[in-house]
C-alpha cells in the first residue's frame, strides 16, 4: 500500500512537471504578451515595453524561463520556502488572484454539482426500475436533450424566461397565474406521476386524475392567498410536510414494519414542528453559525433519540430519525427564508425585481442574514439551474446503467429468492453497489468542476477560474494561466489519486499493489 | 454501582456538551435585531441610485501607473478629480472641450517665452476627509509627473541600465521635463513652473492628484509641511551621476506606483480620499463586481450631483450587459456595439446613444518598400480601396449614419473635423477609381503584402474587401496578416498595414510620433521635411490652438499629396439606458458617459 501511494505520488509530480512545461511553452507562443502596448500611440510606450521585459524576463525565451517558473513554483510545496507563481502583465501576484477565482468557483459550482448528483441519481435510478416505460423513455430523451443544449443557450433561455419574465410578473402588482397556465402545469405533473406509478390502465388513470386534480388545487390556493408575493409555509404546510417527510422516509428507509423507526421518525418530526413555534424569536437574531450550530444540534438529538429506542436494529432507526429530523429542520429554515420574501421585494436596491442575471450579490444590499441569503439566492440560482441541467442529464445515464447492470446479478436474485421486499432489495443490496462506479466519476468531476464553467462564469459575470484562464489566456498572459493549470492539473491527479484508493476500499475484490 | 457512574458520567457528558452547545449559540447571535428587516431602506428615498455598466473591472484607486492604465480605473480617477474631473484643475467634454474647473484652483499664464505658468490653490479647497489643500498637492503632483528626482538610464529595449526612476508613469514626463523646481508661495497659495522649451500641451498639465498628506502619512513624514521641506532639499536626479537610492523617496513612490491597487475595498480610508464630486464607498474586484460612489461631503463645486449612490458595474459580457439592463439591475450600458446589441436593446424598448469612438482604422503604405518608393503606384493602389464599401459592410450596421473618415489628424467628433476635411483632399478617394489607377500601374502588376491582425474580423474583412479591389487594377495583393502584426509594426516585412490608432482628442504633444521622420509611432518610414518642419513649429505654440489647428490640417493635406496612406472608419460607439435615467449623453473619449454625472437624474 505504502509503495504503491509513494509510486503515484513520484509519478504525479513527474507528470505534472511535463505538462507543465507544455503549458508553458504552449501558452507562451500563443502570441505575443506585448500587443496591448505596440499598439499603442503613448509616448512612452517603448518604456513600458521595457519595464514588461524586464519584470516579466520576456527577453528570455520560454523554454528557460520556465525553469525560473518552475523554481518559484516549487517553493509552494514547502512550508518554509516563499511561494511564487509569478505576476501577471499587471504586476498582481498570481498567488492573489487564485484564491479569489477559486472561491467564487467553488460557490458556483458547489450546490450546482451537489443538486445533480442527487437528482440525477434519483432520477436514474427510477428510470432504471421503470425500464422502457414512458417515464424511462421521456427521461432519456429529456436528458439527451440537456446533455446536448449549449450552456450559453441554457443561460440566455434562463435569463429571458425565470429572471426577466417572472420579474415582470411579480412587479407587475397584478400577479395571478392565470387559468390555463395552472391547468398546463397540472395536466403536466398529473401526466409525469401517472407514468411514475406505471402500472394498470386504471392505476395510471387514478394517479393521473389525483395527481393533476391536486396540483391544480394547490396552485389555484396559492395564488388566491397571494402566496407568491407573501410565501411562506404556515403552521398547516409545515405539518403536512413535515408528516410527509416522516412517512416518506420511513418507507423508504425502514418501512412501516419497522415500528421503532416509524416512532423515532414521529418524535424528530414532532421535535422539529415544535422548533417551528420555538425558534422564531431566536432565528430573528441569528447569524450563519447560529443556524450551523442549530444544525449540529438538531443531528446530536436525533442521534440520542435514534440510540435510546433503537433496539435491535440501531443504526437503521437512528439513521431515520437523523435524517427526518434533518429534512425536517431545512424546512423550518427554508420557512424562516420565506418570511423574509416579502421584506426583500420591498428593498429599494431590489424594487420587486428579485431573480439576477450577473453577479454574485446586489450592490448596497444590507440587512440580516435571512435578507442577504435571499440574496445570494436569487443571484446563484439561474447559474446553479443551468449547470445542474447539464450535468444532471450525464449522472441520469451513469445511475441508470449502474442501477441495470446491479439488478442483473446473482446477489439480487439470491436476495429476492431470500424473500426480502423489494425495498429492501434495492436500498441495501443494489443501491451501495451501484454507487461504486458513480463515486469514481464524481471524484474525476470535480478537478474538472474546479476548472471553472468558463461559458457560465462569462454569462453569468462571476469571476472564477474559468474567467481567470480565458482572460489571461486572450492576453498571453502565462503566470496566471499557470496558476489556472496547477491548482486543476493538482486537484485532477489527486481526485484520480483518491478514485483508486476508494475503489480499494468500497470494493473489496480489488487489492492496491 | 459502575453502571450508575457510567451513566452518570455520560449524563454529566452529555449536560456539559449541551451547556458548552447554548454558549456557542448565545455567542453566534446578532446583539440586536435589525430594526427593520429590509436593511437601510430608509436611505434611498434621498436620491437614488444610478448604475451603470462597464466592460473592465476596477484595478486600482489610479490610472496614472503603467499597472493600472485601464479605461474603467480612468473613470474612478474622473469621478474622484485625480488628475481629471472636476475637482481637479480641468476636465475634457464630450466635444474635446478642455473645460478648466476652478473649484479647488485657477491656472494663469504669465508668459509665453519663456513658457511661465501659475496654479493658485482655492484658500477653501479641502480634500474629501477635510484637510484643507496647499500647494505641497500641487508640488508632489509635479515631483511626480515631471521625474524630477529620478536618475535612471535606459537601454535601447526601454529597460532601466542605471540609476533609480521612483514614480513609475503611464504618460511621459515629457513637458514638465524641462521645468525648473517650482516657485512656492505658501502663504499666498500659489505655485509657479517655468518651462526650460516652450510646451504645447501645457494646460494640460493637471497639479491635482492625490492627496500630499496621505502621501507624508504614507511614507512617514511628520506633517505635510515636513514633506514638502523634504521634497524641496532633495537634489534632483541626475543620470550622468546616479546615485544611491534615497530612501524616503521610495516610500513614496512605494504608494503611488503599488499603494493604490486594490482587490477589495480597501480597510485604510486614507487611500478613499478624494478632490471631486463622488468618494468610493464599496469596492468588490473583477468580472461581476462593482465599484460604488458617495457623494463627496466636501464638496463646494458648482456642479452638483442629483442622486446619492454611482455604482459602476463590472459585467464583461455585452449580451448580459443588455440582460441587466432589461432586468433593471444596472441603468446605463456601454457595450461594444453590434448588429445584435442594438436589435437585442430596441427589442426591449432601451434607448440607444450612438456615437463614434476615438479609435479609427487606417490602412498605411511603407514608403520605403520597394514597391511603394514610386509615388505613382502608391496613388495607384490607394485609388483602389474601397472605403465605402469596407465602412458599409463594418461599421453601417450597427451606425447606419456613419461616414468614411476623411482626416488623418481629426475625428469627427471634433468640432475641426469639418475644417479639414474641406481641404485636405482625403474625399478624392471616397471611391475607388479602378480606370485610373490601371492607367498610372500602365500595365505593371505589383506585389504588395498587406500587414494586419487576423484576430480581428474587422480587419479581416477589410483586407478582403481591399484585395479584391486592387486585383483589378492589376495588384497581386498578398496576404501577410498575423496574429503576431503588434511586433511587425516598423520591421519592414510588408508593404502595407491595416489597423487603428486611438486619437488623444485633446492635446498636441503626440504629433511628433506618428508624423515625424524617425518618431516611435511612424511605422511606415514616412518622412516630408515640409511635414517635419510643421510639427516642429506646432510643438512650441503657446495658447493659439487655432494655429495649431491650420498646421494640422496643412499636414493632413501634404499626407494626402505624399499618398501616406488611407483613414478607414471610425469605431462605433454606444451607450444605452432603459429609461431610468435622464441626462447621458455620449462622449467617445477615454471617460465615456460618466463624464457628467451632475446632469444625470432619476426618471420618476
Amino acid at each position: 500500500m505504502l509503495s504503491f501511494i509513494v509510486r503515484r505520488i513520484l509519478a504525479s509530480i513527474l507528470t505534472l512537471v511535463v505538462a507543465s512545461f507544455i503549458m508553458y511553452i504552449l501558452t507562451a507562443y500563443s502570441g505575443d504578451p506585448l500587443m496591448d502596448l505596440r499598439g499603442s500611440n503613448a509616448p512612452n510606450a517603448q518604456l513600458l515595453i521595457g519595464q514588461r521585459i524586464e519584470r516579466l524576463n520576456l527577453d528570455v525565451p520560454p523554454p528557460l524561463r520556465f525553469f525560473g517558473w518552475l523554481a518559484g513554483a516549487a517553493g509552494c510545496l514547502t512550508p518554509f520556502t516563499p511561494c511564487d507563481l509569478g505576476t501577471d502583465l499587471n504586476y498582481t501576484a498570481v498567488t492573489q488572484l487564485l484564491p479569489n477565482a477559486a472561491a467564487a468557483t467553488v460557490r458556483l459550482v458547489s450546490a450546482a454539482t451537489i443538486l445533480a448528483i442527487i437528482f440525477g441519481i434519483i432520477t436514474g435510478i427510477v428510470s432504471a426500475l421503470r425500464q422502457y416505460s414512458a417515464f424511462d423513455l421521456g427521461m432519456t430523451f429529456v436528458s439527451f436533450l440537456l446533455y446536448s443544449l449549449p450552456s450559453f443557450l441554457a443561460a440566455v433561455l434562463l435569463k429571458e424566461f425565470v429572471a426577466i419574465d417572472f420579474n415582470n410578473w411579480i412587479s407587475s402588482g397584478d400577479s395571478s397565474i392565470g387559468f390555463i397556465p395552472t391547468l398546463v402545469v397540472a395536466l403536466i405533473v398529473g401526466a409525469i406521476m401517472q407514468a411514475l406509478v406505471a402500472g394498470s390502465a386504471r392505476n395510471r388513470v387514478i394517479a393521473f386524475a389525483i395527481s393533476a386534480g391536486a396540483t391544480f388545487g394547490l396552485l389555484y390556493f396559492l395564488d388566491a392567498i397571494d402566496w407568491f408575493q407573501n410565501p411562506g409555509l404556515g403552521w398547516g404546510g409545515m405539518l403536512l410536510l413535515i408528516v410527509g417527510i416522516v412517512v416518506g422516509v420511513t418507507a423508504v428507509l425502514a418501512g412501516f414494519g419497522n415500528r421503532r423507526a416509524l416512532l423515532g421518525a414521529v418524535i424528530a418530526g414532532v421535535l422539529a414542528y415544535a422548533a417551528f413555534f420555538a425558534l422564531q424569536g431566536l432565528f430573528a437574531i441569528s447569524t450563519i453559525w447560529t443556524i450551523g450550530i442549530l444544525g449540529l444540534a438538531t443531528l446530536a438529538v436525533c442521534f440520542v433519540i435514534g440510540w435510546v429506542i433503537g433496539g435491535p436494529d440501531r443504526g437503521q432507526v437512528i439513521r431515520v430519525t437523523m435524517l427526518v429530523g434533518f429534512l425536517s429542520g431545512l424546512l423550518v429554515v427554508a420557512d424562516r427564508y420565506l418570511q423574509s420574501w416579502p421584506a426583500y421585494l420591498a428593498s429599494p436596491r431590489i424594487n420587486n425585481r428579485p431573480i439576477a442575471t450577473v453577479g454574485e450579490q446586489t450592490v448596497g444590499l444590507s440587512g440580516d442574514m435571512w435578507l442577504m441569503g435571499l440574496d445570494t439566492f436569487t443571484h446563484f440560482l439561474l447559474p446553479t439551474i443551468s449547470l445542474t441541467l447539464i450535468s444532471f442529464a450525464g449522472y441520469t445515464r451513469y445511475a441508470r446503467a449502474g442501477l441495470l447492470e446491479v439488478m442483473n446479478q446473482d446477489y439480487i436474485r439470491t436476495a429476492r429468492a431470500k424473500g426480502l421486499s423489494e425495498r429492501v432489495v434495492i436500498t441495501r443490496h443494489a443501491f451501495r453497489n451501484m454507487l461504486i462506479p458513480i463515486t469514481t466519476i464524481v471524484a474525476a468531476d470535480i478537478g474538472v468542476l474546479l476548472g471553472g464553467a468558463l461559458i457560465t462564469e462569462r454569462v453569468f459575470a462571476i469571476s472564477g477560474m474559468g474567467a481567470l484562464f480565458n482572460i489571461s489566456l486572450n492576453r498571453v498572459d502565462v503566470n496566471p494561466v499557470m496558476g489556472y493549470f496547477i491548482v486543476i492539473a493538482i486537484t485532477a491527479i489527486l481526485f484520480n489519486f483518491l478514485a483508486d484508493l476508494s475503489y480499494a476500499l468500497l470494493d473489496p475484490r480489488v487489492r492496491v499493489k | 454501582m459502575t453502571h450508575m457512574m457510567r451513566r452518570r458520567g455520560r449524563a454529566l457528558a452529555g449536560l456539559a456538551i449541551g451547556t458548552a452547545a447554548m454558549v456557542a449559540l448565545a455567542g453566534c447571535t446578532t446583539t440586536t435585531p435589525e430594526p427593520g428587516e429590509s436593511g437601510d431602506s430608509g436611505e434611498a428615498t434621498t436620491g437614488g441610485t444610478i448604475s451603470i455598466a462597464q466592460t473592465n473591472a476596477v484595478t486600482a484607486l489610479t490610472s496614472a501607473t503603467p499597472d493600472a492604465n485601464l479605461n474603467t480605473n480612468g473613470m474612478v480617477d474622473y469621478l474622484m478629480g485625480n488628475a481629471t474631473g472636476p475637482g481637479s484643475m480641468f476636465y475634457v467634454d464630450s466635444e474635446f472641450n478642455v473645460v478648466p474647473d476652478e473649484t479647488n484652483a485657477t491656472v494663469e499664464l504669465v508668459s509665453e517665452d519663456p513658457l511661465v505658468v501659475t496654479y493658485t490653490v482655492d484658500p477653501e479647497a479641502v480634500w474629501s476627509d477635510g484637510t484643507a489643500m496647499s500647494t505641497t498637492d500641487l508640488l508632489l503632483s509635479w515631483a511626480i509627473g515631471s521625474g524630477w528626482f529620478d536618475d535612471a538610464t535606459y537601454a535601447e529595449d526601454g529597460t532601466v541600465a542605471d540609476g533609480n526612476q521612483y514614480f513609475q508613469l503611464a504618460g511621459s514626463t515629457t513637458g514638465l521635463d524641462t521645468t525648473e523646481f517650482p516657485e512656492i508661495d505658501a502663504e499666498a497659495g500659489t505655485l509657479t513652473l517655468t518651462y526650460g522649451e516652450p510646451y504645447v500641451d501645457w494646460n494640460l498639465v493637471n497639479l491635482i492628484g492625490k492627496p500630499a498628506h496621505v502621501f507624508a502619512e504614507h511614507a512617514g513624514f511628520g506633517s505635510v509641511e515636513e514633506l514638502a521641506t523634504f521634497l524641496e532639499e532633495t537634489p534632483a536626479g541626475d543620470p550622468e551621476a546616479p546615485v544611491e537610492a534615497n530612501e524616503q523617496l521610495q516610500a513614496l513612490a512605494e504608494l503611488w506606483n503599488t499603494g493604490y491597487n486594490i482587490t477589495s475595498m480597501p480597510t485604510d480610508e486614507s487611500l478613499l480620499v478624494s478632490a471631486g464630486m463622488w468618494i468610493p464607498k464599496d469596492f468588490q474586484a473583477d468580472d461581476g463586481g462593482f465599484i460604488s460612489f458617495e457623494p463627496n461631503p466636501e464638496w463646494r463645486g458648482e456642479n452638483q450631483p442629483s442622486f446619492d449612490e454611482l455604482i459602476i458595474r463590472f459585467i464583461g459580457d455585452p449580451n448580459a450587459q443588455i440582460t441587466a439592463l432589461q432586468n433593471g439591475e444596472v441603468d446605463i450600458i456601454e457595450p461594444q456595439p453590434s448588429a445584435d446589441t442594438l436589435a437585442a436593446i430596441e427589442a426591449f424598448g432601451g434607448t440607444l446613444i450612438q456615437g463614434s469612438q476615438l479609435s479609427y482604422d487606417h490602412l498605411d503604405l511603407t514608403m520605403n518598400s520597394e514597391v511603394f518608393s514610386d509615388p505613382a503606384v502608391r496613388e495607384a493602389f490607394l485609388l483602389t480601396i474601397p472605403r465605402q464599401q469596407i465602412l458599409e459592410s463594418i461599421v453601417t450596421p450597427v451606425q447606419p449614419d456613419a461616414e468614411v473618415l476623411n482626416s488623418q489628424m481629426f475625428v469627427t467628433n471634433q468640432p475641426q473635423y469639418a475644417d479639414a476635411i474641406a481641404s485636405n483632399g482625403y474625399s478624392d478617394f471616397a471611391e475607388p477609381d479602378i480606370e485610373r489607377a490601371t492607367e498610372l500601374l500602365a500595365g505593371a502588376t505589383p506585389t504588395v503584402s498587406i500587414l494586419y491582425n487576423i484576430n480581428n474580423p474587422n480587419r479581416v474583412d477589410a483586407f478582403q474587401l481591399i484585395q479584391a479591389s486592387a486585383a483589378e487594377a492589376g495588384f497581386n495583393v498578398e496576404d501577410a496578416g498575423s496574429a503576431d502584426w503588434g511586433s511587425l509594426l516598423g520591421s519592414g516585412s510588408y508593404d502595407a498595414s491595416i489597423f487603428g490608432w486611438i486619437s488623444s482628442g485633446v492635446g498636441y504633444a503626440g504629433l511628433p510620433q506618428i508624423w515625424q521622420t524617425g518618431g516611435g509611432g511612424n511605422y511606415n518610414g514616412y518622412s516630408n521635411a515640409e511635414v517635419d518642419a510643421l510639427v516642429d513649429e506646432s510643438q512650441t505654440i503657446i495658447g493659439d490652438t487655432a494655429r495649431i489647428d491650420e498646421i494640422m490640417i496643412e499636414m493632413d493635406g501634404l499626407t494626402r499629396e505624399d499618398f501616406y496612406g488611407l483613414p478607414l472608419f471610425q469605431v462605433p460607439g454606444l451607450v444605452a439606458t432603459n429609461g431610468t435615467v435622464d441626462g447621458v449623453v455620449y462622449n467617445g473619449g477615454q471617460t465615456g458617459a460618466i463624464w457628467n454625472t451632475w446632469e444625470w437624474s432619476l426618471v420618476g
